[in-house]
């Protein structure tokens, strides 16, 4: 009888790769799950998963609260939690998100110096760029966009009449799209242009953090003690942190609090859309000139 | 055909002249790039990648212009680079992987080649672990991988034994053996190490102060320097030192003997002198009984063929001022000449007829050394006729 071998262990040395090649997008998707991985600490050490998930649980969490009593009280819980009423209240959470994720994608590879071999590999900077700006818009979405999606199902869901819902706040549907899409738009941008001045993930957050929190202060400050100042309701565009939320009340159509600074400025929300596409542009050409200088 | 060739290449950084009028003709094989630090090596070598253009000239490789194709050249090399370019919070696996997507492959195929690589460069269960808490050889190991994964036809070393103890050295230097062995990719290898080119490398181009000094096999680039002797005079001190170098010889301590040997292989300024009437009759019985049986030993007919004409003249100039001073000769064996010797030699050819323009200076032009082993073309213009 033939005695079997169990197993052997062989050394095949080095061998050509004769599989598939793929082109240009494979490389950009790499970059773009690599960041989207990196955003979120997947596939690293716990510590660097506490604040993105934490952010994710201070987006989502207050949806799913709301869907959940919904079902145990029903339709008498009303409407507390509106679509706008919403983003205003994530907005914090979604600066926090943008001042973390934008850094992280973007300062540890000048930080470590990985562009040396990145940009060894048939990618282009406008290709990094890309990628990168795609990779940060699909996790700010994730806050900006995907918890008001999952609050219009759960109230389409637990509605009595599901299509009645539907059919009257299709509306809702779209202005959820287009509030989210523009603040995922802008909240990326410039929070990948803030990164892209340093190689410090710690300057990075603190100066975004900085520059919106102090902006809005300052501009408030000024505002309601330069009562003589007489083009002083502009200052309410350098309120950065208020911007977005003026825009989405403008969207959903609720006003300005009495008394506010907006109110008192009495511009309209395409002016306030115009200021985050302006921002927004800003943004995204800082981020190519300095990606376009960047040495590896 | 060359893997990649270099015509009238220049770059200029700012004051520094990093590059200057550049040719070189990297042929199939392993090519050491070397020179000091500073010299230009990797400003070539990412002049090659396209990572940076140049001020003047063309560079073509794998038979792509690097000026107006560089993505279908990074996608047929490797490059390994010098210091420090790894993430340290990721998977050695995960970072190959990545890589070798960046090289077109797709995912599952980018995850098994990845696993394959880390293990032929001797990284095993260590893959699974992050990077950052890895050694310099083991980080190195991880560059090589991330550098082969996608299969290039050409890699592109820079100081790869870079702060590597003698061992992980070794490992390296064996692993670019077996890479340029056993998958046939040509290898340009950028260091300062001469004993690593020696070891690996069939050719060599070695690069100063902007300038291509040589360029050829390494046998043909040894053959540059005239052979010399390894000695063990008297006491080897420095009495001894000044007295060898007095009679116009070049003298180098090397652990036990001093490596000597005649400046010039044209000629001999200190024969002449150092072989006097006087000195001759200074050879007393006495004195050649001093000689130890190693000297005689290198006195063999087969020692004698070995030498050249300015290397036997050198060994009877070592003779007599072992005679003149009545020092014991214990040891004169012939050496051959050192890739380092032919370097420093050529270093120094460049360097102190111009009076200063060290690497990176913007001095004036040192006088060019011319290469050997292949015509040297013609300039017309930004082109080159041969």
């Amino acid at each position: 009888m033939t005695e079997m071998q169990a197993g052997a262990i062989y050394d095949r040395g080095y061998r050509h790769y004769d599989g598939p090649r793929e082109g240009r997008s494979r490389r950009m998707r790499a970059i773009v799950t690599a960041g989207v991985r990196r955003c979120l600490g997947l596939k690293r050490n716990w510590k660097t998963k506490v604040v993105p998930f934490a952010l994710l649980v201070g987006a989502f969490g207050p949806v799913f609260a709301f869907i959940g009593i919904r079902l145990l009280v029903g339709e008498s819980v009303g409407q507390f939690l509106g679509y706008g009423r919403y983003l205003g209240v994530v907005a914090l959470v979604l600066l926090l998100f943008a001042a973390t994720a934008g850094p992280e994608l973007l300062c540890p590879d000048r930080r470590q110096h990985v562009l040396a071999l990145v940009f060894t590999r048939p990618v282009t900077r406008a290709d990094y760029l890309a990628a990168k700006l795609a990779a940060l818009l699909l996790v700010i979405g994730l806050v900006a966009l995907v918890p008001l999606v999952v609050l219009f199902v759960g109230n389409t869901l637990t509605a009595p009449r599901a299509a009645t819902y539907l059919r009257e706040h299709a509306g809702d549907f779209g202005r959820i799209l287009f509030a989210g899409g523009v603040l995922t738009v802008f909240y990326s941008t410039v929070s990948l242009a803030v990164a892209s001045l340093t190689e410090r993930r710690s300057l990075a957050t603190a100066g975004l953090l900085g520059t919106f929190l102090a902006s809005t202060v300052v501009a408030n400050i000024i505002f309601f003690t330069a009562t003589s100042f007489p083009g002083r309701r502009w200052l309410t565009f350098l309120a950065l942190q208020g911007l977005p939320g003026r825009f989405v009340e403008w969207v959903f159509g609720t006003a300005a609090p009495p008394g506010s600074m907006a109110a008192e400025a009495g511009f309209t929300g395409p002016a306030y859309l115009a200021a985050l596409a302006v921002l927004s542009a800003l943004g995204l050409a800082l981020l190519a000139w300095r990606i376009s200088r960047l040495q590896p | 055909m060359p893997v990649a060739q270099v015509q009238g290449l220049s770059k200029r950084f700012g004051a520094v002249q990093a590059l200057r009028d550049v040719d070189v003709v990297v042929e199939q094989g392993c090519t050491g790039l070397v020179g000091s630090n500073g010299a230009g090596k990797s400003t070539l070598i990412k002049l090659l990648l396209g990572l940076i253009a140049p001020d003047s000239g063309q560079a073509v490789v794998l038979g792509h212009d690097v000026a107006t194709d560089p993505l279908a050249v990074r996608a047929g090399v490797g490059y390994l680079p010098e210091g420090p370019c790894l993430p340290g919070d990721v998977t050695a696996a995960d970072f190959v992987a990545f890589m070798a997507q960046l090289g077109g492959l797709p995912p599952r195929q980018a995850r098994e080649r990845a696993s394959e690589i880390c293990y032929q460069v001797g990284l095993e269960e260590e893959r699974y672990r992050a990077i950052g808490g890895f050694s310099t050889g083991m980080q190195q190991r991880v560059k090589l991988a991330a550098a082969l994964v996608h299969d290039p036809r050409l890699l592109l070393l820079d100081e790869p034994t870079d702060g590597m103890d003698p061992q992980g050295r070794e490992d390296m230097l064996d692993l670019i053996l077996r890479v340029r062995a056993e998958l046939g990719v040509d290898v340009l290898v950028s260091t300062h190490l001469l004993g690593d080119v020696e070891r690996v490398c069939d050719r060599v181009v070695m690069v100063h102060a902007g300038r291509v000094l040589l360029q050829g096999s390494i046998a043909e680039a040894a053959g540059t320097t005239a052979p010399g002797y390894g000695v063990q005079l008297g006491d080897g001190g420095p009495e001894v030192q000044a007295a060898l170098a007095a009679a116009g010889l070049e003298v180098r301590p090397a652990g036990a003997e001093l490596h000597v040997r005649s400046p010039d292989p044209g000629g001999f300024p200190g024969t002449r002198e150092a072989r006097s009437p006087e000195a001759h009759e200074a050879r007393s019985p006495q004195a050649r009984e001093a000689r130890s049986p190693q000297a005689r030993e290198a006195r063999s007919p087969q020692a004698r063929e070995a030498r050249s004409p300015q290397a036997r003249e050198a060994a009877d100039v070592i003779r007599d001022v072992a005679v003149d001073h009545g020092w014991p000769l214990r040891r004169l064996a012939p050496r051959a000449p050192s890739l380092e010797e032919t370097f420093l030699r050529l270093q120094a050819a460049v360097s102190a007829p111009a009076a200063g323009p060290r690497a990176g200076s913007d001095g004036p032009p040192a006088q060019p050394v011319r290469p050997w082993g292949a015509e040297v073309p013609e300039r017309t213009g930004r082109g080159v006729r041969r």
